[in-house]
């Protein structure tokens, strides 16, 4: 990625409330059209680094910068490229979905001729028309969240924040927001996306920084993550009790194998990929055992995440800004 | 959309006169939007206009005939203008939790996102208020009217009603201050009985000064309150007296001096 195509860099990001360290010496950044997850457990410090990129708090410690413009010293100028939604953004409740977008595209200063036709546009593309003429109050949790998203593109942003975008939403909602962030990075807007859950930024993510307790774990692509952290497994399932007993003999000796007698599975980790699940499963063959299916299988980010962080979830409140 | 990200150019710095400009702009934005919630919860209006009428009927005729009698006044003559001013302050006590409710909705986040003038936040809240103030007012004129009260001329009555307006304008800076610093919208009206009461009872607006203890008397005649109940009388009856119209614009600009700034700071040190 050149310089210029960067769009958020963060440098050290450090926030501290009392003596909780909401953030610690965070870096990172996104070009044009990637998608940057930033995952981890709640009260990880998320939604800290929204908020210092977005100018809703000082920033501590570190240096960031929104399209070349200083997040500490040019707070007015990165509003300007700006869109902000999900946790920490939302809508007017008591408004309907396209007064939302004109009060919105008025503050973002749109001239007059180019909000109505800028709404339209928006309220076509999301699939709003439906229910874009009652106030929000009565949406459904998609509906609101997609209004909350579409509330942060009126002014076509360069860089979008989204907080948590998905959390509370059906799967089918999940689905349709997980659609329109697609839409958006294919368009060029760099995407800053929190997350708690993993498969979500295994979706999305070009890039993924895990954090927890405000520091940073990982950070990578997510294949890389998977291949850093946990080695391919192979599962084999046999067909009775007797093969299974057999097996089991086979691999006792192997490292980090185990076996589930309810399922008939043997699950043993591969170093070396092909050639050597290939091996086990005809040196079982040649014991006698029956082997009814087998697969190798990589590690799943919720693998990657245990190994990380030690636990998929931290028992600490969501720091409350 | 076209690749509009592509072709965005980043926007030079805002200037001074960008930023005079979107106060204006944004402030009106603002407002349109009140009007817009207000038309559909019409009864925040109903509760925002009532409360005057109940102050100008149960003090007139539960206390009325009582105090009256012992201040050797006509009570209602008395009673009008204080009426005027304690029903401004509840309209700054409405700003000021109409404000914690908008600080408690996420919206309120947004809009600090966003490149907008951060004062018009307040400003669109506090002038709606006076408007709805200035509505207030005059409904609670015209049954005072009915009630049999006399404002000395049509001039007296505009210029009571107007200068009550912006002192409760400026008050409604206050409780936006108040608002912005204490946010649960619960606490912010607990916290108003501690200030709107003992302001609103130990005033000139319900009793004259001088049927209160000796050492009650010197923040009973000078503190907001009286003096703007006392100015306000002034005008309606046709003898407005230049100490309290200077000592209520002393106040007036006091406060907005202090809480304007004041409130804007504590809104965007919200986090």
């Amino acid at each position: 990625m050149s310089i210029q195509d960067t769009v958020i860099r963060a440098a050290g990001l450090t926030k501290s409330f009392g003596d909780v360290l909401a953030a610690d010496g965070v870096t990172f950044s996104v070009g044009r059209g990637e998608v940057l997850g930033l995952l981890g457990p709640n009260g990880a410090g998320k939604t800290t680094v929204v908020k210092m990129l977005t100018t809703l708090i000082p920033i501590d410690d570190g240096t960031a910068t929104v399209a070349g413009f200083d997040v500490t010293s040019e707070p007015e100028s990165v509003r300007r490229v700006i869109g902000l939604a999900g946790q920490a953004a939302a809508v007017d409740e008591k408004l309907t979905a396209r007064e939302n977008l004109e009060l919105f595209s008025r503050l973002h200063k749109l001239p007059r001729q180019r909000r109505r036709s800028r709404i339209d546009e928006l309220l076509g593309r999301f699939d709003m028309a439906s229910f874009a003429d009652r106030p929000a109050s009565t949406y459904s949790g998609g509906q609101r969240r997609r209004l909350d998203i579409v509330a942060a593109l009126v002014a076509d942003p360069l860089a979008l924040f989204l907080d948590e975008p998905t959390t509370g939403l059906d799967p089918r909602s999940r689905a349709e927001v997980w659609d329109s962030i697609r839409a958006l990075a294919a368009t060029g807007t760099a995407i800053l996306l929190t997350t708690q859950y993993l498969d979500e930024a295994d979706q999305l993510a070009d890039q993924i920084l895990v954090i927890d307790r405000g520091q940073t774990v990982a950070g990578g692509t997510p294949d890389r993550l998977k291949a850093d952290v946990g080695r391919d497994v192979l599962e084999v399932h046999v067909s009775t009790d007797a093969d299974l007993a057999r097996a089991r003999e086979l691999v006792a000796a192997l490292p980090g194998a185990s076996v589930d007698l309810n399922r008939r599975q043997l699950d043993v980790p591969i170093s070396s990929g092909a050639a050597q699940s290939l091996d086990l499963l005809r040196r079982l063959q040649d014991t006698g055992v029956t082997i009814d299916d087998f697969q190798l299988r990589r590690p799943t980010l919720d693998d990657v995440f245990l190994a990380l962080t030690g636990s998929s979830t931290t028992p600490v409140e969501e720091i409350q800004q | 959309m076209t690749n509009a990200a592509q072709q965005h150019v980043p926007p030079a710095a805002p200037s001074f006169g960008d930023r005079s400009r979107w106060a204006f702009q944004d402030t009106a934005t603002m407002l349109w939007r009140d009007m817009i919630r207000t038309a559909r919860q019409p009864e925040m209006l109903v509760f925002a206009v009532v409360m005057g009428v109940f102050f100008l009927v149960l003090f007139n005729y539960v206390f009325g005939g009582a105090i009256g009698a012992g201040a050797g006044v006509d009570y209602l003559q008395f009673l009008v203008p204080g009426v005027f001013v304690i029903t401004a302050l509840q309209g700054a006590q409405q700003t000021s939790m109409g404000f914690a409710a908008d600080l408690a909705e996420g919206v309120t986040d947004r809009f600090r996102s966003l490149p907008m003038s951060q004062v018009a936040v307040i400003a669109g809240r506090t002038i709606a208020d006076a408007a709805r103030n200035l509505i207030g007012l005059i409904l609670v004129a015209l049954l005072a009217l009915v009630m049999g009260y006399r404002f000395d001329s049509a001039f007296g009555a505009v210029a009571a009603i107007v200068l009550t307006t912006v002192i409760g304008f400026s008050f409604s800076w206050l409780g936006a201050a108040i608002a912005a610093k204490v946010r649960q919208p619960d606490m912010v009206g607990m916290l108003s009985m501690f200030w709107l009461f003992p302001l609103m009872l130990a005033s000139t607006a319900f009793t004259p000064a001088e049927s209160m203890p000796g050492w009650l008397q010197p923040f009973a005649t000078y503190q907001p309150i009286s003096v703007a109940a006392d100015a306000v009388r002034g005008l309606s009856e046709g003898s407005p007296d230049r100490t309290d119209l200077t000592l209520a614009l002393f106040w007036t600009i006091g406060l907005l001096a202090v809480f304007v700034p004041l409130s804007v700071r504590l809104y965007r040190n919200v986090d």
